[in-house]
């Protein structure tokens, strides 16, 4: 019982105060992917390579729409890694509940 | 050793043995279907090598035959696989069962999954199909589309029945209250001890291994990777390396220690948490509590080193997607507070009345069940099975490192504890040794042009061995046949309960760490 209390009060406290208090994640944390609309040439290289398949492009009345959801994503970084332009990367956010699945599509668009 | 040993198979039954191939450390022996159960019978108990697989290939569009294989592991590194031809017009093939009770599981996979027949089978139920699947209809079958939804029929599913006065049945789940996935035990008990314990799983079977031949292999690594959440490494390392064999590269010196750390970063976090699981369900919270602090430092080391919580991520056909070699300091340093810590904790526990009382005889499983059932992993060496992949078919960086294997004779959930803890004393020195000897160079092979063949990956998960059998043809995955350790492990629990009280089955279930996931795939 006694060496238990002194282990007890060795180790002291050990949570954090989150969400008080942000916990930033590490460098090289596999978070939300992040589109760069100004780097993307919609060549749809992310999307060949995507295995849950959810980045999508898609064609309509002259524009490009490329389409990423974090509902389903597995935040491999496949996309990052076979991007041409570097247009793609995982960031260290990882807050994403959302009580919508809009909320989880991130869309970049282009006029062709 | 290896060509002496398939001498004297050839020899012991000449015509049987139609065909001879070799590949790597593997020996595929095709026989007379009739002869099969004879020369299986002959490995494994004249020789004394463990069945650790049955499994079938849909072959009609060669020749209009299934094969069935049976693997057998041996020793010196090698593998001999006895395969047998199947029509499709006579599906019958002789149970292995009775011989080799591990086959049980496996030919009744086989029936639902490809509609072969194991005659004889003492328990021809079905076992991954429930009785509302129609007849016919058997979904690793080359002809069956996988967007298949065939209508439910009216079936019954008829449980062993233990009758007497004062017996009465448990039924628990398959919904369970909590964070469980889903499994049906059905206790007959006479008062509180168990008389008998009848397990039903596989309700939330995902079809992966068909899934798997849908899939580019750049892709089936992250499926690999998801097949046991907590074993993500070792299933995707397993995977890679069969792919790997397939394509004939040798992967960077530097690949195969990263890979060796992640494999054994995986091994302590869940030896960790199934030690704090043991302790929550024998209401010892001091332990649990710590045990799981210090599982969770470790898998926010894996955050740190890898990005990812559970490793995943890392590994890719070829070798491994990010170094880890700017990590090496902070690796070190915490594997060192770590094992001071785990340390302490475990005097605390071992010395502990109350943790004894409770874990010491509990669940035991003696010897010759946990054999013939060819219970893997930590909770075979409870029970004496001198075997780890990591030694006797090293992979990796193991080669190259020292390590003990922990084996305990007792079976009982203490050993299995005991042999965990062990474990982590012997993962921390073979990070400590990979990360002192770390080659330099590249982290990946470029793996393209695969050429036709098929090979066997395996690897020491933390839950034991775990294979997987990579077919590949026309740069597609033609079959993946995946063999979780829990596979063999669950039916262990229904010999570990028996005369042991109902209260202490949380305990038992949890000492032997079984996954549902890599289970019901």
């Amino acid at each position: 019982m006694f060496e238990i209390l002194i282990k007890t009060l060795k180790t002291g406290t050990v949570t954090i105060k989150y969400p008080q208090k942000p916990d930033i994640a590490p460098l090289g944390f596999r978070g939300k992917p992040e589109l760069l609309p100004e780097k993307c040439d919609f060549c749809g290289e992310c999307v060949k390579a995507c295995p849950p398949g959810v980045i999508w492009l898609d064609e309509e009345k002259g524009e490009k729409a490329l389409t990423l959801s974090c509902c389903g994503c597995i935040f491999c970084g496949r996309c990052e890694e076979v991007c041409p332009h570097g247009a793609i990367r995982l960031t260290l956010e990882y807050e994403l509940a959302s009580k919508t699945k809009d909320d989880l599509l991130t869309i970049i668009r282009r006029r062709v | 050793m290896s060509e002496e040993l398939i001498e004297t198979i050839k020899k012991e039954f000449r015509s049987n043995v139609f065909d001879e191939t070799v590949s790597n450390n593997e020996h595929y022996l095709t026989v007379r279907k009739e002869e099969a159960v004879r020369i299986c019978d002959y490995l494994y108990h004249r020789l004394d090598f463990p069945l650790i697989s049955v499994f079938a290939t849909d072959e009609r569009a060669k020749d209009g035959c299934f094969r069935i294989h049976y693997m057998f592991s041996c020793k010196g590194d090698t593998f001999i696989i006895i395969k047998i031809k199947v029509e499709e017009t006579s599906p019958g093939f002789a149970t292995l069962t009775h011989k080799i009770p591990a086959s049980n599981w496996y030919e009744r996979e086989i029936q639902d999954m490809f509609g072969l027949v194991p005659v004889g089978h003492p328990d021809p139920r079905c076992l991954i199909h429930f009785e509302d699947w129609p007849a016919g209809f058997y979904p690793l079958r080359k002809d069956f589309d996988i967007r298949t939804k065939p209508a439910r029929v009216k079936g019954e599913y008829i449980y062993r029945r233990v009758e007497g006065e004062g017996v009465y049945e448990i039924p628990v789940g398959p919904v369970h209250a909590g964070v469980i996935e889903p499994g049906h035990f059905m206790f007959s008990v006479a008062g509180e001890p168990i008389l008998n314990l009848e397990i039903r799983h596989f309700y939330t079977h995902k079809g992966v291994e068909k899934l798997f031949e849908s899939l580019s292999i750049d892709k089936a690594v992250f499926l690999a990777e998801r097949i046991s959440g907590d074993n993500s490494v070792a299933h995707s390392a397993a995977f890679c390396q069969a792919v790997e064999k397939v394509a004939c590269v040798d992967i960077p010196p530097r690949a195969k220690y990263i890979r060796t750390i992640l494999l054994e970063l995986e091994r302590i976090y869940n030896h960790f948490g199934d030690i704090a699981g043991i302790a929550t369900d024998i209401a010892y919270p001091f332990g649990a509590a710590h045990a799981n602090r210090l599982k969770e430092q470790v898998m926010q080391l894996n955050e740190k080193v890898t990005g990812s919580r559970l490793l995943r991520g890392m590994n890719t056909t070829g070798g491994v997607r990010r170094d880890i070699g700017d990590k090496n300091e902070l690796i070190s340093k915490k594997l060192a507070t770590l094992k001071n810590n785990f340390r302490e904790l475990m005097e605390l526990l071992i010395s502990s009345p109350s943790v004894a009382d409770r874990i010491e005889t509990t669940g035991g499983i003696p010897n010759e069940i946990a054999k013939g059932l060819h219970v893997v992993g930590p909770a075979g060496r409870a029970s004496g099975i001198d075997g780890d992949t990591r030694r006797d078919h090293p992979y990796a960086a193991y080669p190259e490192l020292k390590f003990k294997v922990p084996v305990r004779k007792a079976g009982d959930v203490n050993a299995r504890t005991l042999v965990r803890a062990d474990e982590v004393y012997e993962s921390i020195t073979l990070i400590q040794q990979a990360l002192s000897r770390l080659p330099e160079g590249d982290i990946r092979t470029e793996v393209n042009q695969i050429p036709d063949g098929y090979a066997l990956g395996y690897t020491e998960a933390p839950r034991g061995e775990t294979l997987y059998w990579v077919h590949i043809l026309n740069g597609r995955i033609e079959r993946c046949k995946v063999r979780d350790p829990s596979f063999c492990n669950w039916l262990a629990i229904e010999y570990a309960v028996l005369d042991n009280i109902v209260p202490d089955f949380p305990i038992i279930n949890k000492s032997l760490s079984l996954s549902y996931s890599g289970n019901d795939m």
